[in-house]
């Protein structure tokens, strides 16, 4: 038997940890912990065999389907895009849960942890090998709540429920934003096969792409521009992608989210929840790239986003904080990175889709070395941090290895090089060609001013919690091996996955959309991209050092700052510009207080409450008149079920009388 | 053949007037339950022998019944109808179950109107004649207005009769339009029938457009104040709030308003192929229900107000779905009439208990309820996610299918919805936040979880609520095959 007819069982087994740690995790040892670690080792397992079978042979994808309801299909599709993407998933929420045995060991809920991170996972594996876009809208509609449940896992603190409820609702715009894709999306479809399609389903995604030129051609008027279908479907879908991976201005619920465990932390900023979007974009991307005002729209707000979070995580004070705004900054990069398809084409996928993978590991272990921390000290304010490095050697040493990592140090033009180095530099370099491309060099200036920010803020973090002096009074010791062994193992893949895998990577995601028989670079040329460059690596030489230059400098600044404190860098609390931004530009009391409750509640909710009850009070008032009037027949009311049957027998009979007197007349 | 269908009407009507004459609670109880078990195997059986591939009335029995007027006795069933039989038969006996134990002063009385009500319900859905139709719509106005006004709230009294008589008038509307489509047709044929299917056949040959009109608008107006939609809603929130627990579930399994609009408007529908005026009205109504709902639930403060609001707000898609008038639009809103049943009928007995249990239902007042009660925070996750429209439950099969393909015909109301779609999340949240999560609020005391009883009925109905919504085809086969089969007909008739 071929391995990919198991493929099913990649998300079917964390759903059935799911439920069986759910119920019986109590009587289990760790709260049912080795239920979902098997679980998802066995995913693992064969999501790895599928993708080395792909790297074999490539035309040897995963392509199942059956019935569903309506026009629609359940089906599995593992190309090489969805197989790296499995087996980090699975890899990654695998390390953590390990971790997790040690981390969560003193917590009474352990089996509802478990559960609930089975279930998140399984949401997760089920979105990445769907074959059409209502399955994975449905799986994206389970990581949010999967996430719900998590960041809300101490549901007694008032502030885990509030941030629980915060992500759903922030997500929950941008998941109406992609329904409302699928749904334009679908009625294009349904007007090309004039109908339902006898044999074919609605909604899959080689439906979708085979049509792609016919959707181009279809187009709505929107304040009066002409927008094609394509622009508006796909545009539609970002905002899905924009809610779902933070970006800006949908990115206010990710800081939030810190409420829950560390672990969960972990498993929603690397593996399971914020790279859906990315992973759509790539996903649908046939569609992007014919789309190509949308490509720019992404490159815009991908770029800014990149440093718009970059600039609150230097001024953050506690650790959790920083990592997510960290996250937010290099989701930016990501979607950066899938923009750039305007000039590169379909090789975006693999720009972008590298780097995630990158992100996941050094992201999942500066998560994991923080939960370290907090686990032994037990605050996360990093000004009460400092020297911990003495106590926790490998916490400090992976930590470090994970910052080197995402602040990008390698050796540029060579493939020799941290992970992190060899894809974001990628994504900057395209943003460069971009720019003498198409002239829109903004995105690059967001990008490399964005690096020279990432090397600062990891830097100060590393700088304040691990060297120097402590600040208060603590003790601590290193976490056990059941934390740090998935730390070490997330840190070699920190240092070295970029390094093996680099060109071979690109290659092989190179081939995902082989199942459709489209040349889609061409096809997008043809509607409206611009031209493609196909040499690439032809940029002056301080371009390619000046993403080192900034990062190195970084570290030097935040080295005589925060370590050696010969700088003083130190503004006033008072300063307009440091609290505006130490307030994060306000969006909380723009966005959350302003329009959340101003407008929604306060303004629409209440006065439609009060219509309903001017509605309600008109209905009163015809009722008591019509009591009124009824008084005057008060002796009729007798009582006697007998009268009243006889009322409405001849009731009825006058009113049936009148009835057709009436139509006699007409 | 057995006539299994006139079975499954009087069974619950028998059993209702035994329930009646019970001494005691235990033998009330005993006796509804076992009236209503036997109802479910009925239904089940029907349901196992249904074929839901043919658009045809399955189990169909007629028999003479006053010639001279052309009334008949005859009851059937298709896949509009099977699927909401099975819903009352399955939900009913959970409800008594879940009622066991309640404090009652009346049992038998109580009891027994939760099996009149089932009877008069089960026959509104398969009368095939206008007559008998409305004798049932008539019937089970009585069950509702005594439950209101026995086991109802402080104002009760109000609200049963503002109920009845809304609901009343709006019934005397749609019977002026049966007795014009009735008196118009026989003097077309020159032989009276109130068979519902010839009726609305000879409809299409009518002559005078302001006749069709003015039949149109009477019956709809009947329907869409039942079901309710904007603006005729008033009547629901006071009938909802003041309502014992099992009233409101027997509201909720009331779906006949939505019924109508696929039996009778649907087909008789003026469509010429594009949007006119009556699918205007239609759509307009649906989706100010669900915006207007949604925002105006966001605002309530008691539970059961704002599921009142919220079961306007769902409603909307019934309306919106058929006006869709694709046939997986209206499939999808013959699908919401069975998941709200499911998914409302849940919500009224979480919030029924904690009324009990906490003493108030204010969402205000409440607060960390889960601590103290994790079975009911549990269930109730399930189906208030289920309820704002999360995947892999009955709600979001419901809602999807209703929204990508009612935008075919209705695009802008349908991008109108999605704005109602972030507000019905906002609520479902924000009402569990406030009464299930946080602090748990040391005011109510120690607050007892469901007894097994309650688990019992409420969990089997939660598990419905996910089994459907991963399957929905056990019922959405046979709503697909009418819809197909009402869709067809009106493009011919349409030409």
């Amino acid at each position: 038997m071929p391995i990919g007819d198991f493929a099913f069982l990649i998300p079917l087994l964390p759903a059935l940890a799911f439920v069986i740690t759910f119920f019986l995790g109590k009587k289990m040892y760790a709260g049912g912990a080795l239920v979902p670690i098997g679980a998802i080792t066995l995913s693992f397992v064969i999501s790895l065999l599928i993708t080395l079978n792909l790297l074999q042979n490539p035309d040897q994808i995963v392509a199942q389907s059956v019935d569903w309801f309506g026009a629609f299909n359940l089906g599995i599709l593992i190309d090489p895009l969805a197989a790296v993407m499995l087996t980090m998933v699975s890899f990654v929420s695998l390390l953590i849960h390990i971790y997790s045995v040690g981390y969560m060991e003193h917590d009474k809920s352990k089996p509802r942890y478990f559960a609930e991170t089975a279930l998140f996972t399984c949401s997760m594996l089920g979105l990445i090998l769907s074959d059409n876009i209502l399955q994975m809208f449905v799986f994206w509609e389970l990581v949010g709540l999967s996430s719900y449940l998590l960041i809300g896992f101490w549901y007694g603190k008032p502030s885990a429920a509030s941030a629980a409820k915060k992500a759903f609702l922030t997500t929950r715009i941008g998941d109406v934003m992609f329904l409302a894709g699928i749904i334009i999306l679908f009625s294009d479809l349904f007007a090309i096969f004039n109908g339902f399609p006898d044999n074919a389903y609605m909604l899959q995604f080689t439906e979708m792409f085979n049509h792609i030129p016919e959707i181009a051609g279809m187009s709505a008027q929107i304040f009066g521009f002409e927008v094609s279908h394509l622009t508006l479907i796909t545009l539609l879908f970002f905002g899905g992608a924009v809610g779902k991976s933070g970006q800006f201005p949908l990115h206010v619920w990710l800081p939030d989210a810190m409420e829950g465990p560390t672990t969960v932390s972990a498993l929603i900023h690397a593996a399971t929840m914020v790279t859906a979007g990315v992973y759509l974009v790539a996903r649908t991307f046939p569609m992007f790239i014919s789309a190509p005002d949308t490509l720019i729209v992404i490159a815009y707000l991908g770029g800014f986003t990149a440093l718009f979070a970059a600039t609150m995580a230097i001024v953050m004070n506690d650790l959790k904080r920083v990592l997510a705004y960290s996250t937010i900054s290099q989701l930016g990069y990501m979607m950066l990175g899938l923009g750039m398809g305007a000039v590169i084409g379909m090789e975006a996928v693999g720009l972008s889709i590298f780097h995630l993978i990158n992100h996941a590991f050094f992201k999942a272990l500066l998560f994991l070395c923080a939960g370290s921390v907090i686990h032994a000290v037990g605050t996360h304010d990093m000004r009460e941090l400092g020297g911990v490095g003495k106590l926790m050697p490998i916490t400090a040493i992976t930590m470090l290895i994970a910052g080197l990592s995402l602040a990008g140090f390698g050796i540029p033009g060579t493939i020799i090089g941290t992970s992190g180095f060899l894809s974001k530099d990628a994504i900057i370099e395209a943003a460069f060609l971009f720019g003498e491309q198409s002239h829109n060099w903004l995105p690059y200036i967001f990008a490399i001013v964005g690096a020279f920010l990432t090397s600062a803020y990891i830097f100060r973090l590393l700088f304040m919690t691990f060297t120097g002096k402590p600040r208060t009074d603590y003790e601590g010791h290193e976490s056990p091996s059941s934390m740090t062994v998935p730390m070490v193992i997330l840190a070699a893949f920190s240092l070295f996955f970029g390094m093996f895998t680099t060109g071979m990577f690109s290659r092989f995601l190179g081939d995902t959309f082989n199942f459709i028989n489209m040349n889609l670079n061409e096809l997008a040329t043809s509607l409206g991209n611009y031209e493609l460059l196909h040499e690439a690596g032809h940029e002056p030489l301080i371009i390619l050092w000046l993403p080192l230059i900034l990062a190195v400098a970084g570290l030097l600044i935040t080295y005589l700052i925060y370590h050696r404190r010969v700088l003083d860098f130190s503004v006033s609390r008072n300063n307009p510009v440091y609290k505006l931004i130490y307030n994060r530009y306000y969006q909380n009391e723009i966005l959350t207080e302003g329009f959340a409750i101003k407008v929604v509640y306060e303004g629409l909710s209440l006065a439609l409450y009060h219509i309903d009850r001017g509605i309600n009070w008109i209905v009163n008032a015809i009722g008591s008149a019509l009591t009124e009037a009824g008084h005057m027949f008060r002796h009729v009311q007798t009582g006697v079920v007998q009268n009243y049957a006889t009322a409405i027998i001849a009731g009825v009979s006058l009113l049936a009388i009148l009835v057709k007197i009436i139509m006699e007349v007409i | 053949m057995l006539p299994v269908l006139s079975m499954l009407i009087l069974v619950p009507l028998i059993f209702a007037v035994i329930t009646f004459f019970t001494k005691t609670k235990e033998q009330a109880r005993t006796t509804a339950l076992t009236g209503s078990v036997i109802s479910l195997v009925l239904a089940l059986y029907m349901y196992m022998n249904f074929d839901s591939s043919i658009a045809s009335l399955q189990f169909v029995e007629i028999s003479k019944w006053v010639p001279s007027l052309g009334i008949t006795y005859s009851v059937g069933v298709d896949g509009v109808s099977m699927p909401l039989i099975l819903l009352n038969a399955i939900v009913i006996p959970f409800l008594i179950i879940y009622s066991w134990n309640e404090e009652n002063p009346y049992p038998n009385r109580f009891f027994g109107l939760i099996l009149a009500m089932q009877g008069a319900v089960i026959g509104v859905f398969a009368a095939l004649d206008f007559f008998l139709f409305y004798v049932f719509w008539e019937l089970t106005l009585i069950p509702l207005y005594f439950m209101v006004s026995q086991w109802g709230g402080p104002n009760k009294d109000f609200a049963a009769i503002k109920f009845f008589i809304y609901t009343h008038v709006a019934s005397l509307v749609m019977l002026l339009g049966i007795f014009a489509l009735y008196f118009t047709a026989w003097s077309q044929t020159g032989s009276p029938t109130f068979n519902i299917q010839e009726l609305l056949t000879q409809f299409q040959s009518f002559e005078a457009p302001l006749v069709k009109d003015a039949i149109f608008i009477a019956l709809l107006f009947g329907f869409i104040v039942k079901i309710p939609t904007f603006p005729f809603h008033s009547w629901l929130p006071d009938a909802y709030t003041e309502s014992p627990i099992a009233g409101n579930v027997l509201f909720i399994l009331l779906k006949i308003g939505g019924y109508g609009l696929f039996r009778i408007m649907l087909p008789i529908l003026p469509f010429t192929g594009t949007p006119n005026l009556m699918i205007s009205i239609m759509a307009v109504l649906g989706t100010a229900s669900i915006i207007y709902g949604a925002f105006v639930a966001l605002s309530q403060r008691d539970f059961k107000r704002m599921i009142a609001f919220a079961s306007v707000s769902h409603m909307g898609f019934v309306v919106l779905g058929s006006a869709g008038l694709v046939s997986l639009s209206v499939s999808g809103a013959m699908f919401q009439q069975f998941s709200h049943g499911l998914i409302l009928s849940v919500m009224f007995m979480s919030v029924g208990v904690i009324q009990t249990n906490a003493g108030t239902r204010i969402i205000n007042q409440l607060g960390g309820l889960s601590k103290k009660m994790p079975k009911l925070a549990l269930i109730m996750v399930v189906v208030f996610m289920a309820s704002l429209g999360l995947p892999g439950l009955t709600g979001f099969v419901a809602e999807f299918l209703v929204l990508t393909s009612s935008y075919v015909n209705l695009p802008g109301y349908v991008l109108a919805v999605m704005i109602g779609i972030v507000i019905t999340a906002a609520y479902h949240l924000w009402a569990m936040q406030r009464s299930m999560f946080g602090v748990y609020n040391e005011k109510l005391g120690d607050v007892k979880d469901l007894t097994n009883y309650q688990s019992l009925s409420m969990a089997v109905i939660s598990l419905l609520v996910i089994y459907f919504g991963l399957n929905p085809n056990p019922v959405l086969d046979m709503m697909i095959t009418n819809s197909e089969h009402i869709v067809s007909l009106l493009s011919v008739a349409g030409v």
